[in-house]
């Protein structure tokens, strides 16, 4: 699999989008559609041709800047290979939610979008750590602009704010990679980008210490975490909805993606001595961000919120070092694109119906349209913790591993889930059930597009939820090389 | 036995059809559906517990698929069957059949919901299938899908009604009460993982004895864990809270999740992980004390009730506590025998109150029923089957079991008179409150018309059930031979004097009740009316007031911490620096006016500054 053509393509599509704007008005929503349906399949294909055991998809070496040891090195292993999947899917998502949500520059709208997702697929397979970076800033722009353009009435302020996380964060990255590039070239003498040979950069354990630091503050505030949060429920209320699927379903994936293989895979050792404080960010994420949840009153901010409290199993997964907690984190990873992609998608739909976010103008609406009540019942209950459904799995699977690391954590974390029941069902009671809102007309439910989709990621979930073993048999090679022990 | 695998999933396609169709099909259709998928799984039911009766009642299992396989830890989907399984699966599917086929009468034109007949039957399915896998899983993973699975059902059960904010707020209330007690038993499922390194209940089991002694911390603390989890799931206190208002579903509901099935998973899960509790009789005792508590302290909770079904769900709840108090004290197959008693009975108790619920149009409190027993006679001689075999008078199905207990209880060696006495009083408080409902719905005068609607779907299954409440004892104690420690016998003289005083109370408690309510018929709300007696009664009425302080010392602080922090303390922080840069701004905005003069003011004051400072140097 040709890992630069998929990542030209998408670009190459956004610019397509952009022109094609003077054809007909409606023309960019069909290339973008085309593009990550095409995408989906040719990544699908690349899993799918590759032999039981395959530990690498898809390998690129190309020079690019060779005076300072920059390549354009891609690797599709398992982990970064089902990331670029659900990346495709996602947009597939993004692209039907907001089918007719935007009334004006259709062309760079659809632009914004492609080129974000560009970035992301950049983001997940890159092996030389300038084009990462390179990547991380390309996935960034069109998403300020995602916001700031076609957001809802406070979008200057929550584009800014997310703006200003993002790059403050990316900038203590981007002087860790420089250092860390620096004391590997005064140990061996050789400038190199090279993520494998940076891995066995000999360094003196404090500077290891900071230096993981700096990539960690960088991936925990994209992830979000508490008490990097706060941009999240912003940025996702004020976006249009494409923007809120995108950033949920896979944008913070990019920051779990980056602890799993940039702050652990580089400081195998700093990271295991951060350990502790990793979970207790988790831990600290689950429990608050629930709780936070519970507090909202507007549908977006909900679910925004309810993303910071699973995130947290992440953290909570990944510092618990071991291989069940970590491909938690992994299943966690997936099954979250897929639960609150939905739920943002259905929040999108009710504000296009309705003109509002705030749930004390709802109610009742199960009545009204019964379809998207039984798919935000389905979606709620799945990002609950419902067995038999994927983030289940994942969120269990870190808890049993992150138990085996820290007992008083991972019990706080448990607590946890009583909460997600507690917001969940509010979200569940405030919108959809009760005395039908007198104020609220007939609204139109679901049709086919939206059906479509939806159940796509209703048999995801289902299918992450009682066979997961496909994305397990994914990253297991991974979390092996990661050198987590088994339990 | 390979059929096994059919009988859960009969309900999961009766729920798959039901739940892809949309509302879509004919009623008769979705009521063929609902009900047959669940005919279907009891046919299966009863061959697969021929076959296993007939190979001995060995053990089987049948392998589906390995649900995920990570590490060390690879837990299986695997069906296991033994006794106790099998009975477990005769009242899910036996019972559970015949409250679907009363419900296709139930619910066939209800006012409230008329476009969720389709809906009411897939979730039932649902629940059924969830049931199933609890109690036929081979691992705990197994059943805590099912344990979670049938908690969601029971959610969206209670608030099928969901127009009614106070159904959506009974339905979320059982969910998030049930799930503290979920969160228990995850955490001793973690636990045992660490421990035992496998959630295989079986497997674990056999390492339990082998790597814990006798009196085992680490048994007591897993044990007390699944306690945890089993009193969310079985409304025993302290998690008693939400079963009462649970009552808010369809009666239909109320039968078969909060009678018959889904409350007893927590008796379920003791007895099948009875070894730890063997191993730390110190946590065995604590499930009886748990029992006794709640059987003590909601069969006074019963006496005062109004509405009818309030008064079946906190009679539930102390009869559940009879089978905690029953696995605390040893007498586990009379715990797992009063588990099927007790579904036959109370299956019948709600489905015969369901059919005066409906024929007085959804009325439910007692003290507007009264003199039915004319009008609806088979709904009242099921009532009345139903209560003297909760009562438990001699020969009904009830009695055998409950004596069982009782007489198990008092040979305790820790507190054997302390749980026999406190089981002795509720005992007869069951019997006087008995009395008082029968008394109340059937005797005295008519306050409200009744309507009889009721056709054979809805009678036959009450017929039915009377005849298992009646006659359910005779399967005995033994059909979970061979599963439970004390091999399905009890060696009491049932003629001793305490087994003398068991069998009395209840007696007692009729006559009385005949004389307290029975003159009083249709009459007075209150017992004898000093203001003492109002004090009392309203304090047994509030359930011993759970509910008030649950409500003050949890629910109100979380939601009010909730309220003041909406806002997000946490970006208080990051506001505040972006307000700092701007009062900065402000600041040096203002240095910056453009006037000539002020910057040379500035300038000599600046160089005046500067003179002096170095002044200072030099002269010091």
């Amino acid at each position: 699999m040709n890992i630069l053509a998929l990542i030209m393509g998408l670009l190459a599509a956004g610019v397509v989008a952009a022109f094609s704007e003077r054809i007909h008005q409606h023309a960019p929503r069909w290339v973008s559609l085309i593009a990550f349906v095409v995408a989906l399949i040719y990544t699908s294909s690349a899993w799918l041709g590759a032999g039981s055991g395959t530990e690498e998809y898809a390998r690129q070496v190309l020079p690019w800047i060779p005076r300072f040891g920059i390549q354009v090195y891609l690797v599709l292993d398992g982990l970064s290979l089902m990331l670029v999947a659900l990346t495709a899917f996602v947009g597939i998502v993004a692209v039907v939610s907001s089918w007719s949500e935007i009334s004006e520059r259709h062309g760079f709208f659809q632009f914004n979008i492609l080129w974000v997702m560009a970035g992301v697929v950049g983001v997940f397979s890159a092996f030389d750590l300038f084009l990462f970076f390179f990547f991380w800033e390309v996935m960034l722009i069109p998403m300020y602009f995602l916001i700031a353009i076609w957001g809802h009435e406070n979008r200057a302020y929550a584009a800014t704010k997310f703006f200003l996380f993002t790059q403050i964060s990316g900038l203590l990255m981007l002087f860790a990679i420089l250092s860390l590039v620096y004391f590997n070239y005064q140990a061996t003498g050789v400038i190199t980008f090279d993520y494998f040979e940076l891995r066995n950069a000999s360094l003196d354990p404090d500077v290891a210490w900071w230096l993981m630091l700096g990539f960690f503050v960088a991936f925990i505030t994209k992830l979000p975490s508490v008490p990097v949060h706060t941009w999240l429920p912003d940025a996702h209320t004020q976006a249009p909805t494409a923007g809120s699927v995108i950033l949920a379903g896979i944008l913070l994936k990019t920051g779990g993606y980056g602890v799993i293989r940039f702050a652990v895979g580089l400081f195998p050792e700093a990271s295991q001595d951060f350990a502790t404080v990793g979970m207790l960010l988790g831990a600290l994420s689950i429990v608050y961000g629930g709780y936070m949840a519970y507090s909202q009153s507007d549908f977006k901010r909900l679910v925004a919120y309810s993303s910071v409290a699973h995130m947290g199993f992440i953290l909570l997964g990944v510092y618990a070092f071991n291989e069940i907690a970590m491909q938690g984190a992994v299943v966690t990873m997936i099954a979250h694109g897929f639960s609150t992609a939905a739920l943002f998608m259905m929040a999108g739909a009710l504000q296009q119906r309705l003109h509002s976010r705030e749930m004390s103008k709802m109610g009742g609406l199960w009545v009204r349209a019964p379809r998207m009540g039984a798919m935000t019942l389905f979606f709620v209950v799945a990002s609950v913790g419902m067995p038999g459904l994927g983030n289940f799995v994942g969120e269990f699977l870190a808890l049993l591993g992150a138990f085996q690391a820290h007992v008083p954590l991972t019990i706080a974390a448990t607590i946890g889930i009583v909460v997600a029941a507690v917001y969940g069902l509010s979200l569940m009671q405030r919108a959809f059930q009760g005395v039908p809102n007198p104020d609220v007309g007939e609204i139109e439910d679901f049709g086919a597009r939206e059906m479509t989709v939806m159940i796509l990621m209703m048999i995801g979930l289902v299918w992450l939820g009682v066979y997961p073993q496909l994305v397990l048999d994914l990253s297991a090679p991974v979390i092996t090389s990661l050198g987590v022990a088994g339990l | 036995m390979d059929a096994l695998w059919l009988i859960p999933t009969f309900p999961l396609l009766g729920f798959l059809v039901l739940f892809l169709s949309q509302g879509k099909l004919p009623k008769v259709v979705i009521a063929i559906v609902g009900a047959g998928s669940i005919g279907f799984a009891a046919v299966v039911a009863v061959v697969v517990g021929k076959a296993f009766m007939d190979g001995g009642a060995e053990p089987h299992s049948q392998q589906l698929w390995t649900w995920m396989r990570v590490g060390e830890f690879v837990p299986e989907i695997r069906l296991y069957l033994d006794g106790l399984a099998l009975v477990m699966t005769g009242v899910i599917t036996g019972v559970g059949f015949l409250i679907h086929v009363y419900a296709t009468g139930y619910m066939w034109d209800d006012p409230e919901e008329p476009e969720g007949f389709s809906r009411f039957f897939a979730y039932m399915n649902l629940f059924v299938f969830a049931m199933l896998m609890l109690v036929l899983g081979d691992n705990l993973l197994v059943l805590f899908l099912g344990w979670e699975g049938v908690g969601l059902c029971s959610y969206l059960l209670i608030g099928f009604y969901h127009r009614d904010p106070n159904n959506g707020y009974a339905a979320r209330k059982a969910f998030v009460v049930t799930r503290v007690g979920d969160t228990f038993m995850a955490l001793g499922l973690f636990l045992l993982f660490r421990e035992l390194g496998t959630t295989e209940i079986q497997a674990s089991l056999a390492a339990a004895n082998i790597a814990w002694p006798e009196g085992s911390t680490m048994a007591t603390v897993i044990g007390l864990l699944f306690l945890g989890g089993a009193m969310g799931k079985s409304a025993q206190v302290p998690l008693q809270t939400w079963l009462p208002d649970a009552m808010a579903g369809p009666t239909p509901v109320s039968a078969l999740i909060h009678a018959a099935t889904m409350v007893t998973a927590g008796v379920y899960l003791i007895a099948r992980m009875h070894d730890i509790y063997l191993i730390s009789p110190e946590a065995q005792f604590w499930v009886a004390v748990t029992g006794l508590v709640t059987l003590f302290i909601s069969s006074f909770t019963a006496l005062v009730q109004t509405d009818i079904k309030r008064v079946l769900a906190f009679s539930t709840m102390s009869q559940i506590g009879y089978m905690f108090m029953a696995l605390g004290v040893g007498a586990w197959s009379a715990a797992v025998f009063h588990l099927m008693t007790h579904a036959f009975f109370k299956a019948l108790l709600f489905l015969a109150s369901g059919s005066v619920i409906l024929a007085l149009h959804h009325e439910q409190d007692m003290f507007k029923m009264g003199g039915l027993w004319r009008k609806l006679p088979i709904p009242f001689v099921s009532m009345l089957v139903g209560s003297i075999a909760l009562a438990a008078l001699p020969l009904t199905s009830g009695f055998f079991s409950k004596d069982a207990i009782m007489l198990t209880a008092a040979d305790n060696p820790a507190a054997g008179m302390v749980f026999w006495g406190g089981a002795a009083i509720a005992a007869f408080m069951t019997a006087l409150y008995t009395t008082r409902m029968i008394l109340l719905t059937f005797f005295g005068e008519a306050k409200t018309a009744a309507h009889d609607s009721s056709g054979w779907n809805m009678n036959a299954p009450l017929i039915i059930l009377c005849g298992l409440a009646l006659g359910g004892g005779w399967f005995g104690l033994g059909i979970v031979s061979g599963v439970l420690p004390d091999g399905g016998i009890t060696t009491h003289d049932h003629f001793s004097p305490i087994a003398l005083v068991t069998m009395a109370m209840p007696l007692l408690g009729i006559l009385t009740g005949w004389f307290v309510f029975g003159s009083a018929r249709g009459g007075s709300t209150q017992l004898p009316g000093t203001e003492f007696a109002e004090n009392v009664r309203r304090f047994w009425y509030s359930g011993w007031g759970f509910d008030w302080l649950y409500d003050r010392a949890v629910v109100a602080p979380f939601v009010a911490l909730a309220r003041m922090n909406k806002n997000d303390f946490v970006d208080l922080a990051f506001k505040s620096t972006a307000s700092i840069a701007r009062g900065m701004h402000h600041v040096l905005a203002v240095v910056q006016n453009g006037r000539l003069r002020w910057y040379a003011w500035n300038m000599v004051l600046g160089l005046a500054f500067v003179v002096v400072v170095v002044m200072w140097e030099v002269l010091d």
